[in-house]
């Protein structure tokens, strides 16, 4: 291989990594924005999605729309629903008893929800690893020795279309205008009558099925499921959020494909080998935060004394 | 007042599941259901605790279960014929969880529960901590699928392994990539104590033998993402991938690596030689080699072992299910030599098994507590399944 076709390879595989991290990444940013809450359920979320899409998909498979794009369409959509009504349960159930409480209860919550989640999905599946089983091949586009596979490039249109209808959604509905103003002043908006515990559902409902979305893709792609799947690209998609600032909507997805691009090409350095992927995606990262404090399009916050 | 009440049903719903996930490591303890072999035994004098030190959660829990069941079907045979010195084998469970801190607690517990002698050990990194424990409480100890040398070089010579050492499989798996004409060799790791020891000694004798290591790398353990690695891999030109690991994350890296059009061979040690490696790596799975242990599957003097097993179990043994059906005799057979359950007499007896026939093979103790002959074999997916390699 050129070093070009190096370069395209990682940043094709740079590309779908971030968008996975982008798309967890923006319920992280989204419920921050609304409610001043770091929401660790959200990493479990996306396991959940990914499990859920996988019992639906076993079950279409079995029907005329069988295991092929058809079927995950379907079954994604299904699970986008369903793991979202679980964001709004959760929401409903452990948050908004705690809205007024110290940001520290809540902290311990939602720590607390994402035990409940993963030890909930171990107990049921066994702690194992499940095989995601697709009809999909490894059929693919190359160009020279670059190789991208069907699946990799749909994926990657699909998160990126995923994350437009999201920030049109945000910037030119009124459910949308709506979540701004909360995030700028919740009390503000109950005085103007702004329903807003609908509104804050809305925001849990919307992040949760993107994350659950993203998790059906991870195990489309990947083909494989694990109860603590969660735990790494949580870690990862919260950078994503914070580099990008967060509660900021574009903010989150610049990040996540930042930090996949940063991680691709990690692995690539000569010299070091690809164990050092982490420290240099993660060096660089802290670099961006000591000029950009509050991330990449972060606004510069005044305190008002 | 219904906000408290809410707040209420939440810490209540928490604690449960707490309890929930808990005692799931503990879930299967020994004992009750498993002395229904023992009913139509003569009265026992007595009972021998041993303890089983195995991981039955995490990625790890198929192997760690596969073992459980298979110590526990051995002991029911022995059991049933009378058990040892005329007293009742009986189990204790300790969770490893492939993870050395669980593993440490692990083997505390077990010393504490007064076990006569320790079976177990699958993760070499969730193995080495308990070494010094069982030497300290003079506890033997029969390591059944757990094979870095680092565990040589840590025992005080209460442990004795019974799964061939990692030098025996990077050489198998030189062997192997020399057969498939492979000159280029990529080294893939998962950077825990097992797999970058083989990685690494597999290297040495790889240029030992004259040929080049062009990449060796490491993937972190929980990521799932392998494409900028199998880029890496592809540009590097090796004729040949050897991953050192466990098969789930193998699976992954399989997968990758055919999506990402690589074309060369793959060979994949014995943390991978599982059928759901092929399972999860469907397509991709065709072809791969495995320097694998003697799986059962394999092995003809294993017939009546897995007719046994499927008949408790109903799913296959797995491919530690062997070493730990063997391992179980191995230590029974030394109580008896031993005439008593004295640990230096079990000891001794241990060191000096000399030939003992087991499913895999015979057992003889080099003056390190280690095999003296390698037992790996070489199989190859084909179909979904592995098959043997002559």
């Amino acid at each position: 291989m050129s070093l070009q076709e190096i370069v395209v390879q990682q940043i094709v595989n740079g590309l779908l990594l971030g968008s996975f991290y982008g798309l967890v990444a923006l319920g992280y940013s989204m419920v921050y924005g609304i409610v001043k809450l770091l929401n660790f359920a959200h990493a479990d979320v996306y396991m959940v999605g990914g499990f859920c899409s996988l019992t639906l998909l076993t079950f279409f498979g079995k029907t005329f729309l069988g295991n092929g794009w058809a079927g995950i369409v379907v079954s994604m959509l299904i699970t986008m629903i369903v793991v979202g009504l679980l964001g709004v349960i959760i929401e409903r159930v452990a948050y908004k008893p705690l809205r007024n409480a110290p940001r520290l209860s809540l902290l311990i919550t939602a720590l607390g929800v994402s035990m409940i989640l993963y030890n909930s999905v171990m107990v049921i599946t066994g702690g194992e690893y499940r095989a995601y089983k697709t009809g999909l091949g490894f059929q693919g586009i190359s160009i020279g020795s670059i190789f991208i596979t069907h699946t990799q490039a749909i994926l990657i249109v699909a998160a990126i279309a995923l994350m437009l209808v999201l920030h049109l959604f945000i910037t030119r509905t009124m459910y949308g205008k709506a979540m701004r103003a909360i995030s700028m002043d919740l009390d503000c908006c109950r005085l103007m009558g702004v329903n807003c515990n609908k509104i804050i559902a809305l925001t849990f409902f919307v992040g949760t099925a993107l994350a659950a979305s993203a998790g059906t893709m991870a195990g489309v792609y990947y083909g494989s499921l694990h109860f603590f799947m969660g735990f790494v690209i949580g870690i990862k998609a919260f950078t994503s959020a914070v580099i990008g600032g967060i509660g900021i909507i574009p903010g989150a997805m610049l990040g996540g494909l930042l930090l996949g691009l940063l991680e691709s090409f990690g692995t690539q350095i000569p010299f070091i080998g690809s164990e050092w992927k982490d420290v240099f995606s993660f060096s660089i990262l802290i670099i961006i935060l000591i000029f950009k404090p509050t991330g990449l399009l972060g606004k510069k916050e005044s305190e008002r004394m | 007042m219904a906000k408290r009440l809410w707040i209420l049903a939440f810490v209540v719903v928490l604690i449960a599941s707490g309890v929930v996930g808990c005692s799931q490591p503990a879930a299967p303890p020994s004992g009750g259901e498993e002395n229904k072999g023992a009913s139509e035994a003569p009265k026992f004098d007595g009972e021998i605790l041993l303890g089983i030190m195995v991981p039955v959660t995490g990625s790890e829990a198929t192997y760690g279960k596969d073992m459980e069941n298979a110590i526990k079907i051995a002991a029911e045979e022995i059991n049933a014929a009378g058990g040892v010195l005329g007293k009742e084998l009986k189990f204790t469970l300790g969770d490893d969880g492939c993870d050395p801190q669980m593993c440490t607690a692990a083997a505390s517990k077990l010393v504490s529960s007064e076990v006569v002698a320790v079976l177990g050990g699958y993760c070499s990194g969730a193995t080495i901590p308990a070494l010094k424990i069982y030497g300290d409480a003079k506890k033997p100890f029969v390591i059944l699928a757990a094979n870095s040398t680092q565990l040589i070089d840590e025992n005080p010579g209460w442990a004795f392994m019974i799964n061939s050492p990692g030098y025996h499989q990077a050489d198998a798996a030189a062997n192997c990539f020399e057969n498939l004409k492979v000159n280029k060799l990529a080294l893939v790791h998962q950077g825990d104590g097992f797999s970058e020891n083989l990685a690494q000694l597999t290297k040495v004798e790889w240029e030992k033998r004259g040929h080049s290591v062009v990449a060796y790398d490491v993937v972190n353990k929980g990521e799932q993402d392998f494409s900028s690695l199998v880029t890496k891999i592809k540009s590097s030109g090796a004729e040949g991938v050897y991953w050192t690991a466990y098969h789930a994350d193998g699976a992954l890296l399989i997968k990758q690596l055919r999506q990402g059009g690589y074309t060369g061979e793959i060979t994949v040690a014995d943390g991978s030689s599982s059928v759901q490696l092929l399972e999860i790596a469907g397509a991709a799975g065709e072809g791969v080699y495995c320097t694998s242990p003697p799986v059962v599957d394999f092995l003809p003097a294993a017939k009546q072992f897995i007719s046994a097993y499927h008949a408790k179990h109903n799913q296959e043994p797995g491919p530690y299910a062997g070493l730990a059906y063997d391992g179980t005799y191995l230590l029974v057979d030394a109580i008896k030599r031993a005439g008593s359950i004295d640990p230096d007499a079990i000891k001794n007896a241990l060191s000096a098994t000399d030939k003992f026939q087991t499913l895999s093979g015979t057992v003889t103790f080099t003056p390190q507590n280690v095999l003296e002959e390698s037992n790996f074999i070489t199989i190859k997916g084909e179909g979904g399944k592995w098959v043997l390699v002559e």
